[in-house]
């Protein structure tokens, strides 16, 4: 079955604004639509787009379909009857076609400091309890695909928030009983581009295609933030 | 020798339209929890006046009786009623995600009995029932 879909074409070197451009595609009950912008790269191969894995684990084919942010990969033209149209993630500047540059989503990850902090020197592995690792589990499956960015309107207002990802990963580990970088992580996430951005619209969660729920970690994250400036009133 | 290329629009840099919000069902109705608060605002505004024609005296006092009695104040205040429970809907919702909990269905039933019971509470105290 033949299908149409409309593609943001945007050439760096002469176009203003990205413009619409239709291609049909041969479609059938498994065509994803990264299966198609394929078909598409073999009629047109200036079309640049980014994809690896083709199975949701590398998280480089999100593009936004129909104006919602979505895995390329996981997302099938059978679910849309009528026309399909692919634009490039939004709130990301576009460097070409469906490419944006993930630069500031990478910058906002590692003010975070996304990574255990122990000041243990020992060699010991560190033991973890079923109960320690289901605190932090759900917000370690990220893939880092920038789905919640385009989905966050706080981050396409104001691109210093440090938006759903990041904040989502301070918290995996700031609940790591392993970790004791805590404190080192608070002053970025009660900054006024930290966790006290987010007003909640939640449609981070929504989008997200590993159903790790970071609306639910930001929010999480304010209680945190709450409980710090407590604490911090009491100290000297 | 390096040439240099005629300038080139470069990375283009999206723009947010102030209607971001119409975009699609999700963003209206977060646009609609945040819009109860504008109802409320009445609500609120209402109670001050009374409160500050009490102080006055009985004339006052009789004249902000007749004041809430007027239709559309009465329907702005019914709005104010039912906008606060959507608020209270989506709160009791939200919640559980923001403070984990074991049983999430239990609690959500548990903030309903506490809402209903602090609401009866100051209405019997308020209506001088108690």
């Amino acid at each position: 079955m033949s299908k149409t879909i409309n593609i943001a074409r945007y050439n760096p070197e002469q176009d203003s604004q990205p413009q619409l451009q239709a291609f049909q595609v041969d479609s059938d009950h498994s065509t994803s639509v990264l299966d198609a912008l394929l078909q598409v790269q073999q009629q047109d191969p200036s079309l640049g787009f980014r994809w690896s894995c083709r199975m949701a684990i590398c998280g480089s084919c999100g593009v936004m379909v129909n104006g919602i942010p979505k895995l390329g990969c996981k997302t099938f033209l059978r679910d849309y009857p009528d026309e399909v149209t692919v634009s490039a993630l939004a709130h990301f500047v576009v460097e070409k076609d469906l490419i944006v540059d993930m630069q500031p989503f990478l910058a906002h990850l590692s003010a975070v400091k996304p990574y255990l902090i122990n000041d243990q020197q020992n060699a010991e592995p560190h033991r973890q309890t079923p109960a320690q690792l289901a605190k932090y589990q759900q917000f370690a499956n990220c893939i880092n695909c920038g789905l919640c960015y385009s989905a966050c309107p706080q981050f396409g207002l104001n691109p210093e928030f440090l938006g759903p990802a990041a904040i989502t990963l301070a918290q995996r580990y700031n609940l790591d009983s392993r970790d004791q970088g805590k404190a080192a992580r608070m002053p970025e996430l009660n900054s006024k581009n930290g966790v006290w951005g987010c007003t909640f619209v939640g449609f981070c969660s929504e989008v997200c295609p590993k159903k790790v729920d970071p609306a639910a970690a930001i929010n999480q994250g304010k209680v945190a933030s709450a409980g710090d400036f407590i604490i911090s009133m009491f100290k000297p | 020798m390096v040439v240099k290329k005629k300038s080139a629009p470069g990375p283009y840099q999206p723009v947010m339209a102030r209607t971001w919000w119409l975009q699609h069902r999700y963003f209206q109705m977060y646009m609609l929890r945040e819009a109860t608060v504008l109802p409320l605002l009445f609500f609120i505004g209402c109670l001050l006046y009374g409160l500050y024609c009490l102080n006055l005296g009985e004339v006052q006092w009789q004249h902000w009786l007749a004041f809430m009695a007027q239709p559309w104040v009465v329907l702005l205040n019914l709005l104010a009623f039912i906008a606060s429970l959507f608020h209270a809907k989506t709160f009791f919702e939200l919640f559980p995600r923001v403070m984990p909990l074991a049983r999430p269905g239990l609690m959500i039933a548990g903030q309903w009995l506490a809402t209903l019971l602090v609401a009866t509470g100051l209405v019997l105290l308020l209506g001088g029932w108690l």
